[in-house]
């Protein structure tokens, strides 16, 4: 496949899709258009049933090729139409990492190593370059040290930095991520985050659908708000979270958007609240006027 | 869930379609040849080769488990097989004949040897090597992860089932008692279990889907599975001996 060459591009355009799960009456996703560009980071929220995981199966092509249902619109990724691709293809461009690490795990595996080797096999990657992709995964999720265990006998964290390690090892370019905090603990989460950011800092291009608003304010480039499959906006964290009407599409913004709403404290500026702790203390008159957003 | 046991030995070492051929060569010679020597000298090779894989003392648990089925074979062929002539000695009224008790030891002997036979193989290859063996001559790498998959996600399985019997019982569900309360209890507790592993069996295949389960490319494998220098001959030996075993009972 040919790389589109040095310019900075869309990597996902999505067209008006469409889609309808096979015996359901109401469309999962709902005319929803947006593109991203490379390297950036995009969160997706919404209450449950929104369309969030709906959407990061129909980035990653299992709507349509795994999940039949009525398709409609385009979804480009990379400037492949995931249509007329095939899920394997389009797994070496945008990975796919969800919420239960256990059913991540393939079971035919004995150690965290070979696990991760499980879709380099299956797309007959060469020995050399799978031993070198591997230990690249395993550098980047921090799990050196728990290569050699069987991945059933790891903490719920270990095992989902074990997924991503897996998905990542397939080299996508874009990484789309459904909830992968959801069933872990804290300090878990907060681990997973991190990774999250570090592969961010590598270049790799990010969607990730969550319930954390916090940390999604404090990481992400843009923010896509579903609502019954509907899109409702897709704009910076900072300009979503001040939307007044977010609680009526079953959304709660940051903590500390909700306290500067209370406060009425307002960046004149841009005319929006602050979703971070960096922006309220900046806001309050910390050493720097501008926002630093990391 | 597996026997394999981790060892450095020369059995280790030798590649696992040879000890497959091996197993099954075994276990058969004392069917097409019915003596108690062929029995008795494949028997003896199969020990020996447990206890230069250093696995033999991993068999005898193996063995244990199947005693009360080859006690019971001996016993009832001693006492009851229709061709009895000759008795031997008598326990109060039961007699036990000496044309039973030898069949019965064939019986026995052939039982064992099948254990000591696959432990051969069993106890000293990696299962996934095993697999892996199969996919590389042509077995399905679909058919090779399940019957991969099957041995890690038994064990699974269960957890899911004591969770789930535990969460039913928390609710007041009876599951211990009389067989009609057993039985009362089944439904609420297969329910959950079965919605679960569909669950989980959708997730898994959306996993699998995702890292290229369904490539049409040729497979490559991380581990090379090792070849053995005298595969081939030895191979070729074990298919000669049983050849040459078929024709023996055919023509002689």
């Amino acid at each position: 496949m040919l790389s589109c060459g040095g310019f900075s591009y869309e990597k996902i355009i999505v067209e008006n899709l469409k889609y309808k799960y096979p015996d359901t009456d109401q469309l999962a996703l709902n005319d929803v258009s947006f593109e991203v560009e490379e390297g950036e980071v995009i969160g997706i929220v919404g209450q449950n049933s929104a369309g969030k995981s709906s959407l990061c199966l129909a980035l990653t092509g299992l709507i349509p090729h795994f999940f039949n249902g009525a398709y409609g619109g385009k979804v480009l990724i990379d400037g492949i139409e995931v249509k007329t691709s095939t899920i394997t293809d389009l797994s070496q461009k945008a990975g796919l990492v969800f919420d239960n690490p256990f059913t991540q795990m393939t079971a035919s595996k004995y150690t965290v190593y070979d696990e991760i080797a499980f879709g380099l096999e299956n797309i007959g990657v060469s020995r050399e370059e799978m031993i070198e992709r591997v230990d690249w995964s395993l550098k980047m999720m921090g799990i050196e040290n728990i290569k050699d265990k069987n991945p059933f006998d790891l903490s719920g964290g270990q095992m989902q930095r074990v997924a991503i390690a897996s998905v990542i090892a397939m080299r996508p370019e874009i990484l789309v991520l459904d909830e992968p905090t959801s069933q872990l603990d804290p300090q878990a989460s907060e681990e997973v985050f991190r990774v999250i950011q570090q592969l961010s800092q590598e270049g790799i291009t990010i969607v990730i659908a969550e319930h954390k608003m916090e940390k999604l304010a404090s990481f992400t480039d843009r923010i896509l708000l579903l609502y019954e499959g509907k899109q409702i906006d897709f704009d910076t964290p900072q300009k979503v979270f001040s939307r007044d009407d977010l609680h009526d599409y079953g959304v709660v913004p940051p903590i500390f958007t909700t306290y500067c709403k209370a406060m009425g404290m307002k960046n004149k500026k841009t005319n929006t609240y602050p979703v971070t702790l960096a922006e309220v203390s900046s806001l309050l008159g910390g050493e720097n006027n501008e926002w630093n957003k990391s | 869930m597996t026997l394999y046991v981790k060892q450095d030995s020369l059995i280790h070492e030798i590649d696992p379609i040879t000890k497959v051929i091996y197993a099954f060569v075994a276990a058969l010679l004392p069917y097409i040849l019915p003596s108690h020597t062929v029995a008795l000298i494949v028997l003896v090779i199969s020990i020996m080769l447990l206890v230069v894989g250093k696995v033999f003392r991993k068999i005898i648990p193996l063995i244990g488990l199947s005693l009360f089925l080859i006690v019971s074979l001996v016993i009832i062929q001693g006492i009851f097989r229709p061709d009895n002539v000759t008795p031997l000695f008598h326990f109060g009224p039961i007699i036990f004949y000496k044309e039973g008790l030898s069949y019965g030891l064939l019986l026995m002997l052939r039982v064992i040897n099948l254990l000591c036979a696959f432990g051969v193989l069993i106890l000293t290859t990696k299962p996934d090597d095993l697999i892996q063996s199969f996919i590389q001559k042509g077995m399905s790498p679909r058919i090779g992860y399940v019957i991969g998959s099957v041995l890690q996600l038994i064990p699974q399985m269960s957890a899911t089932i004591a969770t789930i019997k535990d969460a039913q019982r928390s609710r007041g569900l009876e599951t211990e008692g009389s067989l009609l309360v057993r039985i009362k209890a089944f439904l609420p507790l297969i329910g959950p279990v079965i919605m679960n592993s569909l669950i989980s069996t959708r997730e898994r295949s959306i996993a699998l889907e995702v890292r290229g389960f369904n490539a049409k490319q040729k497979k490559t494998f991380l581990h090379e599975v090792h070849t053995y220098k005298y595969a081939k001959v030895i191979q070729a030996v074990l298919i000669l001996i049983f050849i040459f075993a078929i024709l023996w009972r055919i023509f002689l």
